[in-house]
């Protein structure tokens, strides 16, 4: 178990987080988007080079496309529908997304942005977020305690971005067996649980 | 056939959270989604897995001058117009879909397939997928196919009921090679589905063979 002050601490940390963002959606707050970049940039950095490493170029770029789209964006944020590292998370997925159909191998003519961002930026009705926010608190303790193999795969599909074939054939494990690890792993962290 | 059968599966859940998905794939997924509030509500949690993945790893500070750069822009930076959502409020196309309809289906370049069957192609994905819509008259049937592929089915309007059951709007289908269906839509109404197929569809009847060489053509 971790020591209930590093739990608090994340929370503060978060909440003077969402101040900040809440000063620059209604306030421009250029040195509260200051306080966002230095904590935000370093793992957007690290999200971008744990798929691509040693791209830093890319890894850049990811960071000033999150970046700029939490500056022009925040007054949308919605803090009842995720809180906000849940959010820069998508908002750093859908510019890799964006980036790689336009930029690589994968490339289409589908256009990803009504994809992810509607869905995300509405979300289940208001009352399901009460029991939302306590089904995420376990999550975090939860990972800690998965096995490594099972961890390993979620690495591999959300960090890395590897689809399960590609997993599949890194691990030389059977597909079924990556599949079936993805759902174990998300079962115990209680995440497919509909209330 | 378990029962979440109409939804998508749980891994396939955990790879469109986590952007691993093809597009082709994410549309069906999206699709179900807007109309799903169990999954949209796991998928809330599917990100938040995404997001403390992300606060594990090992952070990686940018340059100072990374920083400069982005405050120099900040006051000539304005929302571009590709965030705006084309907004039909009437419309029960799925946003998803719209960047490909832009008025209603009917108004869609449908090409007949079969007596029962119209289909218009949206879209290829980078894989070769290809995303279409299918329209199958009330009562029609899609004959019995297999896929030498997956092929992910959702669907927009009306019902069919094949070999594991009914269907209704909203509800997500994936059948994989080695299944055989046979889609009948309801007598009521036409069913139209969004239908993301990994390689060319194989009808498998006595008559319907014949046409696997041309479909298979048209595939490449």
């Amino acid at each position: 178990m971790q020591p209930m002050t590093d739990k608090r601490s994340n929370s503060d940390k978060l909440a003077l987080l969402s101040d900040c963002l809440a000063r620059v959606a209604h306030q421009r707050d250029k040195a509260a988007f200051g306080q966002l970049f230095d904590h935000y940039a370093p793992l957007i950095r690290a999200y971008s080079l744990a798929r691509d490493p040693g791209a830093s170029l890319v890894a850049d770029d990811l960071v000033q496309e999150v970046m700029t789209r939490v500056w022009l964006k925040a007054e949308k944020y919605n803090g009842k529908l995720a809180n906000l590292n849940t959010w820069i998370f998508t908002l750093a997925r859908n510019c890799r997304i964006d980036y790689l159909r336009r930029n690589s191998r994968y490339a289409t003519e589908i256009d990803p942005t009504d994809i992810f961002n509607d869905i995300e930026d509405e979300g289940p009705g208001p009352f399901q977020q009460a029991q939302q926010s306590r089904a995420e608190s376990n999550i975090r303790e939860g990972l800690k305690q998965l096995p490594p193999e099972q961890s390993e795969i979620l690495t591999k599909v959300y960090l890395e971005g590897k689809s399960h074939q590609q997993a599949s054939d890194e691990l030389q494990l059977p597909l079924g067996t990556v599949k079936s690890r993805v759902r174990l792993a998300l079962k115990k962290l209680e995440v497919l649980v509909v209330r | 056939m378990e029962k979440s059968a109409k939804h998508p599966q749980d891994e396939l859940l955990a790879a469109y959270s986590a952007g691993s998905l093809p597009l082709s794939q994410a549309l069906c997924v999206s699709a179900h989604i807007e109309h799903c509030s169990d999954c949209a509500r796991k998928l809330q949690r599917l990100n938040r897995v995404g997001s403390e993945l992300m606060h594990r790893l090992p952070p990686a500070p940018p340059s100072e001058d990374l920083k400069n750069r982005l405050f120099e822009r900040l006051d000539s930076l304005s929302e571009d117009d590709s965030e705006a959502v084309t907004s039909q409020p009437a419309s029960s196309i799925p946003r998803c879909l719209r960047q490909f309809i832009p008025g209603d289906y009917a108004a869609l370049p449908w090409r007949r397939v079969s007596g029962d069957i119209h289909s218009v192609e949206l879209c290829r994905d980078f894989n070769g997928a290809r995303v279409e819509l299918l329209k199958i008259k009330p009562g029609g049937s899609a004959y019995t196919h297999t896929h030498l592929g997956d092929e992910y089915t959702v669907i927009l309007e009306g019902a069919f009921s094949d070999e594991s059951g009914l269907y209704a709007e909203g509800d997500f289908l994936l059948r994989d090679h080695k299944d055989r269906h046979t889609p009948v839509a309801t007598r009521d109404r036409e069913c139209i589905c969004l239908a993301v197929t990994e390689g060319p569809v194989q009808f498998t009847g006595f008559f319907s063979r014949l046409l696997n060489p041309m479909l298979r053509r048209d595939f490449a």
